[in-house]
């Protein structure tokens, strides 16, 4: 056995730590904020990051991408969640639609696509979620009608992390059969620019850019803008679900806030409560755990076990995310309330709190993992 | 990276498990607790697979052999000190105890003792009487006694202490994982309401969380012995102990969750979980508890000995 993630993935952490020392300002919480320049920040980071090849750097080297391993592309993950996300809304067009186009798309959506998101141009939202169809995406009610050479699309999407700021979009309706049966889903590679798209930000605690409303009022799409087969939406969401398989690395700014604050208390660490020093030592174990259930996830890659063990890490990431949340409260007490650059850590403790509310519902919630996994070692639903 | 046990490993880990099961599992170490006999049976079991053999201190491919030994152990529930006797000492037991109340399980066998305490201070001690004193067995700890007169005889290297805490572990990932697998079967097969146990989500959700809890146990037992090294280090210890507090708080809440399934059956002696239970109870709670053990682990969390991603690299620090 050997934990070491290797000599490439180390020396691209500390390439990727004096990246971010280098360009990110103090204090940074990322692109969700009421700041328009920490949006900025993050589409000039992205630029940094394209220039240096570590953009795509889990891309294949022929689309442009840096070949690497995946425990470099673990270290990417974790460091990039661990401050902040500097990627702002890029992460979703590299994570996962780049590569599901290269899987599914055609030579053109190819060409249109990939440099774009690869050079950090693009920004992309994902329309899945539906009101009536939240963790039960296969219920989903967007409709694609057939008209002429194309579909016309009326729905609604909700939850649409980045829609406000993106300017592409990929649709997931329902298209119905030649019989005007039950329809089977499609996916479109749209403009959110396109006549009848309206997008509407929906406020929330968890901060601004998080959710948003998208409607769809007779939007036409047509073929070119089919990614994969025509009724073979589900089987690319079902990748889209896996290139994101492992999840976010959650356990890393976990264990960043606590260094930091650590740092800031100083001396007065030990004149915390042993009760909160025992709450403290016991998140290291649990975020110990969480990361190497991770790796273990990572390293089986492609085996059939490797679902569930990505379950299992999701399901100890989040619940660690929300257990540190609290932990961190706790130790600052009423102060724990204060937002912005006097707040302790600069603020990133409220926002850590806010944002790990969503933990174990984004992204498949907790009890979605815990379905697949009983389905995995019980049978049955 | 590499984050499985070697092929051979395993292998041995499967060979040590049929061997060691063939002595009756936990229905054996149920009678164990009234016919030594089967205590000597374990032994030689033991003896066939080359375990007392095993130089778990300078070879770190033994070392490996013997946490895959005590796995196969915990999951037969082998009425015999394993980590113990792996870690003799010129061919006497390794108890690790809390020198403030020496409690020593299987401490009514024949033959040399010596305790330490996680310090490493290291005593001789006269064995006796069983916990139950004269009343009989201990339903907790059947095999435990009390040790007496403890008299200081020097100290071991806290890698010793380290790979105690690291062997047991394993040992307890054994016994709760067979314990998983039993309850697992027992949803799957009781019926209650006209259908099976394991069609109740809140069943299922439960069986999902105690399968994330083994499989985290697994992983932190696979990392915390690959970092092992015979020179000890304030991180070493400092993972020993992580790991022990895990595999203690682990085991209890996994056969609390075990219990509440099996429902009545789980407390009868006859079942398979009770006896679990009863015999893992002083490697769950010794030498220390995991509350204890973790108060124990504050000077390291100030100190900086808990690695993290962002911790200050072990050698590094002013």
């Amino acid at each position: 056995m050997d934990y070491h993630l290797g000599e490439d993935a180390d020396n691209l952490r500390q390439r990727l730590r004096t990246l971010m020392a280098t360009h990110l300002p103090p204090g940074f919480l990322g692109a969700f904020t009421h700041d328009p320049e920490d949006l900025a920040t993050t589409q000039v980071f992205c630029k940094t990051l394209a220039a240096e090849g570590l953009l795509t750097l889990s891309w294949p080297t022929e689309y442009g991408g840096g070949g690497a391993s995946v425990w470099e592309q673990t270290v990417l993950r974790e460091e990039m969640w661990a401050h902040h996300e500097p990627r702002g809304a890029q992460y979703m067009g590299v994570n996962w639609v780049g590569p599901a186009i290269m899987r599914y798309g055609t030579d053109a959506q190819k060409e249109q696509h990939l440099t774009a998101i690869s050079s950090g141009d693009v920004i992309w939202c994902q329309g899945f979620s539906e009101p009536e169809a939240g963790s039960d995406l296969a219920s989903m009610r967007t409709r694609a009608v057939r008209d002429g050479d194309g579909w016309v699309v009326n729905g609604q999407k909700i939850w649409t992390s980045y829609a406000s700021m993106a300017s592409w979009c990929v649709l997931a309706t329902a298209t119905a059969t030649a019989d005007g049966g039950r329809g089977r889903h499609t996916l479109f590679l749209i403009p959110t620019d396109r006549a009848g798209i309206t997008v509407r930000p929906i406020k929330s605690m968890l901060g601004p850019h998080h959710l948003n409303e998208v409607f769809l009022d007779d939007v036409r799409v047509t073929q070119a803008d089919v990614l994969g087969e025509v009724g073979g939406g589900w089987q690319v969401i079902r990748d889209a679900l896996a290139f994101e398989r492992v999840g976010i690395a959650r356990y890393a700014r976990c264990e960043s806030l606590l260094e930091r604050l650590r740092s800031e208390l100083g001396d007065e660490f030990d004149d915390l409560p042993e009760s909160l020093r025992v709450r403290w030592m016991r998140a290291l174990i649990d975020l110990r755990v969480a990361r190497l259930l991770a790796y273990h996830a990572v390293s089986l890659q492609n085996d059939p076990g490797a679902t569930v063990a990505a379950s299992s890490a999701r399901i100890a990431a989040t619940s660690c995310d929300q257990s540190v949340a609290e932990l961190l409260f706790d130790v600052l007490g009423p102060s724990a309330l204060d937002s912005g650059p006097d707040a302790s850590l600069d603020g990133a403790i409220d926002d850590h709190w806010r944002y790990a509310q969503a933990a174990t519902v984004a992204s498949g919630t907790i009890e979605v993992q815990r379905m697949l996994i009983a389905h995995a070692i019980l049978g049955g639903r | 990276m590499e984050t499985a046990l070697p092929e051979h490993i395993t292998d041995f880990g499967s060979v040590a498990a049929g061997r060691l099961g063939t002595l009756g599992g936990p229905q054996a170490a149920l009678l164990a607790e009234s016919d030594r006999r089967l205590r000597d049976r374990a032994a030689a079991a033991l003896r066939d697979l080359g375990a007392f053999d095993l130089d778990v201190r300078s070879s770190y491919d033994e070392l490996m052999a013997a946490a895959a030994l005590c796995r196969a152990a915990g999951a037969t529930l082998l009425p015999y000190p394993v980590v113990e006797e792996l870690l003799a000492l010129d061919g006497a037991r390794l108890a690790l105890v809390d020198p403030r109340a020496p409690r020593v399980d299987h401490g009514d066998l024949a033959g040399p003792w010596r305790l330490a305490g996680l310090d490493g201070a290291l005593y001789t001690a006269t064995m006796g009487p069983a916990v139950a004193g004269s009343g009989g067995h201990a339903k907790l700890g059947p095999f435990t006694v009390i040790a007496h007169r403890l008299e200081n005889a020097g100290a071991i290297p806290l890698s010793d202490v380290m790979l105690h805490l690291i062997l047991t572990s394993w040992r307890l990932l054994g016994a709760v994982e067979r314990a998983e697998t039993i309850t697992r079967a027992h949803v799957q097969a009781r019926a209650q309401f006209g259908k099976p146990l394991s069609d109740f989500q809140t069943v299922r959700f439960r069986m999902a969380d105690t399968s994330v809890a083994l499989r985290g146990l697994e992983e932190l037992a696979k990392f915390t012995l690959s970092r092992w090294t015979a020179a000890p280090s304030a991180v070493g210890w400092t993972d020993a102990v992580m790991l022990k507090i895990q595999a203690a708080d682990t085991g209890i809440t996994l056969m609390r969750t075990c219990h509440q399934l099996l429902g009545a059956l789980g407390f009868c002696d006859e079942s398979d979980i009770s006896v679990i239970d009863r015999h893992i109870q002083p490697a769950l709670r010794s030498p220390e508890s995991a509350a204890a053990l973790t108060v124990r682990l504050l000077p390291s969390l100030t100190a900086g000995d808990v690695q993290t991603l962002f911790s200050t690299p072990e050698g590094t620090r002013s």
